[in-house]
């Protein structure tokens, strides 16, 4: 039971920091400041776990499980604002609303390689961060690419 | 002294409905594709399908993790991949046909 509310408060918690920063555009606390923050917690847990008594690998994996699920806690709110997105904007917008939704499923492709990446450092596969990395790199190719083909594309028919 | 199991019980299961919650947010992003792929012209088309292959394959390498069903892990593996590589050609293509 109390593994349960945990996890609905450590979720929603993370849930509710990231939308506030989605909410006001811009960084609430900054990365240079709270990825050093949440590393130096996360040490200092191992270190509460390893003088209690846990082993240091059994320690390390439950910090890094941890820290994975918050991450992809963390993942979901761009994932659904994404969606809303693809909902909202048809093509009532005009052509050029091509390239908002060429935006949006970036942020998808995006979203869904960092938490490869950093989902699986975290949980040590080191086979999916591989995956996210290379996929990682495809993406502005991909994105570009296609606003390329749309963009000739769309001037091809204004000419006809 | 702290008791392993529980603890160890707790992190999996922060786990499980983090990748759970992720999951389910990939699925509904990836209807807000399958609407782009099946009301867009070509290009429009082209870019949802690539959508739906980065949220079908991250699911599937998802599902690899949490419940260890190894093929989904290969199948995850070719999505992300020949999903990305061939939208490029496809978009390539599209574009040498309407005039380059």
């Amino acid at each position: 039971m109390i593994s349960e509310i945990f996890v609905i408060i450590y979720g929603l918690a993370i849930i509710a920091f990231v939308a506030w920063n989605v909410k006001r555009g811009t960084f609430i606390i900054e990365p240079s400041k709270l990825i050093p923050s949440l590393i130096i917690v996360f040490v200092l847990l191992v270190i509460f776990l390893v003088f209690n008594g846990v082993p240091l690998d059994t320690a390390l994996g439950i910090v890094g499980r941890i820290g994975a699920g918050g991450i992809m806690f963390a993942g979901t709110v761009p994932m659904i604002g994404a969606a809303v997105g693809l909902f909202r904007f048809g093509d009532e917008y005009g052509p050029s609303i091509f390239y908002a939704r060429n935006h949006i499923t970036g942020i998808i492709d995006t979203v869904a390689s960092l938490v490869m990446i950093f989902g699986g450092l975290l949980i040590f596969r080191l086979d999916l961060v591989a995956v996210g990395f290379f996929f990682f790199i495809l993406i502005p190719f991909c994105g570009n690419a296609l606003a390329n083909a749309y963009y000739y594309s769309y001037h091809r028919r204004l000419e006809k | 002294m702290i008791d392993v199991a529980s603890i160890t019980a707790l992190a999996d299961s922060v786990f499980f409905w983090g990748a759970f919650t992720f999951m389910v947010a990939v699925a509904i992003a990836g209807l807000g594709a399958l609407r782009l792929a099946l009301k867009g012209e070509a290009v429009t088309s082209l870019m949802g399908v690539s959508a739906i292959t980065t949220a079908a394959g991250v699911s599937l390498y998802i599902i690899q993790i949490i419940f260890e069903v190894e093929f989904a892990r290969d199948t995850a593996i070719a999505l992300l991949v020949l999903g990305a590589v061939g939208t490029i050609i496809f978009a390539r293509l599209i574009r040498m046909e309407e005039g380059e």
